[in-house]
């Protein structure tokens, strides 16, 4: 008997159709549907677009209620922004509704953030009353990757480095930032920070780029939605809760002097948001009837009378179709992805949500399954037009430019078996055949999940999109039990969690949906962002900042109190390491606690603040914790293994060996090991270098540095800082509160702060050179020092327990002759099971030809649709930052799995 | 005045750059060569060509007085979806 046919034999003895798996190849998948087509192709010429049409309503309804209570008024200033937005509905759409009039189409937030507008006012103004272009200018488009626009052209004024404004909208822009001037979160926050004692040390710290990212950018997501009430009420059915609840509640404080009251105003700001809610469906309705009625063409007219149909009915009542369920939850996605400048805002596990919709409708014969698989291909390209206006730092250095709708699936359901439904199945056909950025999927990987399931995912998995990635089911469930158990968790709520964001595992809970004569038991998102804290502190810079003592030699600044002593040991370094980071993480989550207080009570959710269990409930917003579990707000890292292995060269080269003073290895460093900067090379791929004249004087000790030991070899003397690091700082990032009063953990994703931050760093005693991206992911071994396979990294990055974090981020780069075939599969899924069993809680592949990567770099043009997995996203490879496509070319590439 | 393919009602926003025609589905530049409307031109909803909007400045800023409290608005506000709209 050959190998296929034992492995057949064995997947026959447990249940799984072996013909149809062998049958899964990149030609036998089935091409997308053609209206979806249609749409990628408009997609993939399209340019990332401001308009001003709800920051303008927003800002117009607030100031007009002046006065008001804050929810009530922000309420009715959301309500109004998105009813009175234009509606675009697209030929062949069978999904709808947008962010706004454009199809990735964003806005400012000036309520958030105004001071940029305001202080560039005169020269935004200038751009508008330029001379109107030659019609060649006027069409001559310079904007380049993809649809960010980075320079402005023709008539488009370039914003963020992303998007495109047009010029006739740039008053509009200037003056509704002019009611904010001074009176913005993040003024508000700025004015209130200064008296934060140690101001100055953050200031010192955010201009250094040791950390990255103020809260106020982005105040929500990184979390799960809830689409639960909407699904089982419908609007009216809320707007009657509403009513219900004001009698119930206005004037009566129930016993609680502080909250009580404020009942009463939650309600009405909920029922004027569902009455918004229910108009922007209604809108949509509306433009459809139109559409319909000057199509010639049957079948699009039948198209819109079918959108029209849709949307009608669920602007008023709860849904009663799978077309109609799954609309609904695009519509609450777009309503909390809308009121504030997001990302993360995670779709949570859909598949299990909407199961008993999509049961009846195949039961009864209402939709089949293929009719389902296509709606899902357009959900797809609906969640990937979801776009994020922040600044150009924010949405580039951090997030290049994707907004991590995370879709999860598998897990356990609420009795603790496998919750895989066949909806799911569809959900990863959809992704294999529409092959888009978003959602990305991520699997809660059990020993109870089905093995067909997982196969089809691994299936997935090899086409080389990046997704689905792999995450621990048990792990996940520890943490939930770890971090949320203070707030009364219990192992039925642990089972619902899954991912919000990119990576980060959030709290969940079940909720039962009565629906088709029964009641299911729904997961959905039970707690607020984790997507503000003290994000992203450069670990490698920290300690480059020990050895230096404070002193960044890039900014030729004190940057940190010298701490003035001695270094003689390792654990003198260690102990300078945690003491700055101490100073670093008290501060920045001071100034971050203060940003976060000032928006959740100037700019609370509203649509989450009634989508979010157990806010109805109590009466009370997301800001005010409301939800039913807050301990969210986390410590952010970034360049975990850069790190571990410049402390094992140290250790190495300085205090054990003790070949080189730790002078010589700081000489050496600072003069960046006589090779040219990336800064001067534009090279920000660790494996290239440029010798200057003084290459030879330090070759020596450059190669010390390189051949110390690396994390990722199953090599203690280099893990066992891992294990230093992680045990260390769990009791440290708890021993800090978030502006909820609950201890901060770690979250350990770098998302593309590794290119950023890495900028910053100088050269380390790894021989890591000055101005290359930091090692990605927590546990990734840095590129090129893993040379003991796959199974050795799997050994050093569980040397600790993964349960005790939020996460632990692995991506791996596997050539795609590595998992050919039938057995290919099996062996990615053996990849997968091995590190699971070992605890380790994520992992995720890039299934790619690097030689692909550096034409793709080189000819841009050729590869308009070709997608990286960056950290735990995936995302167009030309709208990507160079210091990330290096990195992530860069990253080792196993031909044997 | 010459009208644009984007002040048609016929017009599906795409990007700041183009959109779609409705009826032809053809994709129509919003400047330049071939962004004038064609004769099937139906004028979109905005504010612009309401009844309320008054005294526009040099960069269409103007008045809206349709509301309850008068505020200010801009011409390219799309106003299909106000509920007191009125085409001028």
């Amino acid at each position: 008997m050959t190998n296929e046919e034992k492995l057949n034999e064995l997947l026959k003895q447990r249940g799984i159709n072996p013909e149809q798996l062998t049958a899964i190849t990149m030609e036998d998948i089935l091409a997308q549907a053609e209206g979806c087509t249609h749409l990628m192709d408009i997609y993939y010429t399209l340019k990332n677009t401001v308009d001003m049409e709800y920051p303008y309503w927003y800002n117009r309804v607030w100031q007009e209620n002046d006065g008001d209570i804050t929810i009530v008024r922000r309420a009715k200033a959301m309500a109004a922004a998105l009813s009175h937005m234009t509606v675009t509905i697209q030929p062949y759409e069978k999904l709808v509704m947008n962010k706004t009039r454009n199809v990735r189409g964003a806005f400012p937030f000036p309520w958030v953030t105004a001071s940029f507008f305001n202080a560039q006012a005169e020269a935004l103004m200038s751009e508008a009353d330029a001379p109107a272009l030659s019609e060649a200018d006027a069409v001559s488009i310079v904007g380049e990757g993809g649809g960010n626009v980075t320079k402005s052209y023709g008539n488009i004024i370039s914003l963020a480095k992303k998007f495109g404004i047009r010029k006739e909208e740039i008053p509009v822009l200037v003056e509704v930032s002019k009611s904010w001037n001074g009176n913005s979160v993040e003024e508000l926050s700025n004015k209130y920070a200064r008296y934060t004692p140690g101001y100055q040390l953050e200031q010192n710290i955010m201009e250094s780029v040791l950390c990255m990212f103020d809260s106020y950018c982005i105040p929500q997501g990184r979390e799960v939605m809830n689409y639960y009430l909407p699904l089982q009420y419908g609007w009216d059915g809320i707007i009657d809760l509403c009513d219900q609840r004001i009698e119930e509640t206005m004037g009566e404080s129930d016993g609680d002097g502080i909250l009580g009251m404020g009942r009463g105003y939650y309600y009405v700001a909920m029922k004027i948001i569902a009455q918004g809610m229910s108009k922007w469906c209604q809108n949509y309705a509306d433009r459809a009837h139109y559409l319909a009625s000057i199509e010639t063409d049957a079948v699009f007219k039948k198209n819109y009378e079918e959108i029209e149909a849709v949307m009608a009915h669920i602007a008023h009542k709860a849904p009663q179709t799978f077309r109609q369920a799954l609309q609904l939850t695009l519509a609450c996605h777009y309503g909390v992805v809308n009121e504030d400048p997001q990302s993360g805002q995670s779709i949570g596990r859909i598949g299990q949500v909407l199961q008993p919709f999509y049961e009846k409708d195949i039961r009864e014969g209402i939709t089949t399954e293929e009719e389902v698989i296509e709606l899902l291909e357009f959900y797809r390209i609906k969640i990937t037009c979801i776009e994020c206006f922040a600044s150009a730092g924010v949405t580039g250095g951090v997030l290049s430019g994707n907004t991590f709708n995370n879709l999860s699936l598998g897990g356990l359901n609420r009795d603790g078996l496998s919750a895989v439904t066949p909806l799911e199945y569809h959900i990863i056909e959809a992704g294999m055949r529409c092959r888009t950025t978003q959602p990305t999927l991520s699997i809660l990987y059990d020993e109870k999940t089905p093995e067909s399931f997982l196969m089809k995912a691994a299936s997935c998995t090899k086409l080389g999109m990046g997704y689905p990635a792999w995450m621990n089911n048990q792990t996940g469930m520890n943490f939930m039990m770890m971090n949320y158990g203070p707030e009364g968790m219990n192992l039925q709520d642990a089972r619902a969690w899954c991912l919000g964001g990119c990576l980060e595992s959030s709290p969940c809970c079940f909720l039962p949906l009565e629906y088709d004569g029964k009641i299911t038991w729904i997961p959905g998102g039970a707690g607020p962002t984790a997507g503000s804290g003290v994000h992203f502190v450069g670990l490698p810079k920290v300690l480059e900042l020990v050895l230096t003592n404070g002193y960044d030699h890039r900014m030729k600044r004190q940057i940190l109190p010298a701490h003035n002593r001695k270094l003689d040991s390792l654990e003198a370094v260690q102990e300078e390491w945690v003491n700055y980071l101490k100073q670093i993480i008290d501060v920045v989550n001071k100034v971050n606690n203060l940003q976060m207080d000032i928006w959740r009570k100037h700019c609370m959710p509203i649509v989450n603040s009634l989508l979010k269990p157990d806010c109805f409930t109590k009466g009370r917003d997301l800001g005010m914790m409301g939800g039913r579990y807050n301990a969210t707000i986390n410590f952010e890292s970034c360049g975990t293994i850069t790190f571990v292995n410049a402390l094992s060269s140290l250790y190495k080269n300085v205090y054990k060996d003790k070949k080189y003073t730790l002078e010589q290895m700081l000489e050496a460093m600072l003069h960046n090991f006589g090779f040219k900067t990336s800064y001067e090379t534009g090279v920000f791929s660790p494996d290239f270098r440029e010798a200057t004249d003084e290459a030879s004087k330090y070759a020596q000790i450059f190669a010390d540095c390189l051949n110390a030991p690396k994390f990722g070899n199953a090599d203690w003397e280099a893990d066992q800082f891992l294990k230093w690091y992680e045990d260390t700082m769990f009791g440290l990032t708890r021993s800090f509160q978030s502006y909820y009063g609950k201890p901060l953990y770690m979250c350990q994703i770098s998302v593309s702060t590794h290119g950023p931050q890495g900028f910053v760093t100088l050269a380390d005693a790894a021989g890591r050179l000055a101005g290359t991206t930091y090692s990605d992911g927590s546990v990734s071994a840095a590129a090129g020092t893993d040379k003991n396979g796959i199974y050795a990294i799997f050994e050093s990055a569980t040397v600790y327990d993964h349960g005790t974090q939020q996460n632990a981020q692995m991506n791996l780069k596997l050539h795609p002759s590595a998992v050919n075939g039938v057995q290919g599969t099996r062996k990615l899924l053996d990849i997968v099971r091995a590190y699971m069993r070992k605890g380790g809680f994520h992992v995720q592949f890039n299934i790619v030809d690097s030689k692909t990567l550096r034409d793709a770099q080189a000819k841009p043009e050729n590869y308009r649709d070709l997608m990286v997995r960056v950290a735990g996203f995936t995302q167009y490879w030309c709208e990507i930052g160079k210091p990330i496509q290096d990195e992530v070319i860069y990253r080792t590439e196993y031909e044997n799995a | 005045m010459i009208m644009k393919h984007i002040d048609c009602k016929n017009y599906i926003y795409l990007d700041c750059e183009k959109g779609m025609c409705a009826l032809s589905k053809a994709i129509l530049p919003i400047d330049g060569k071939g962004s004038d409307a064609c004769p099937r031109f139906v004028t979109a909803e905005k504010c612009g060509c309401c009844l309320h909007f008054t005294n526009p400045d040099s960069h269409n800023l103007g008045t809206c007085n349709g509301f309850e409290k008068e505020n200010w608005t801009y011409a390219s506000c799309g106003a299909a979806s106000c509920e007191h709209f009125k085409m001028k």
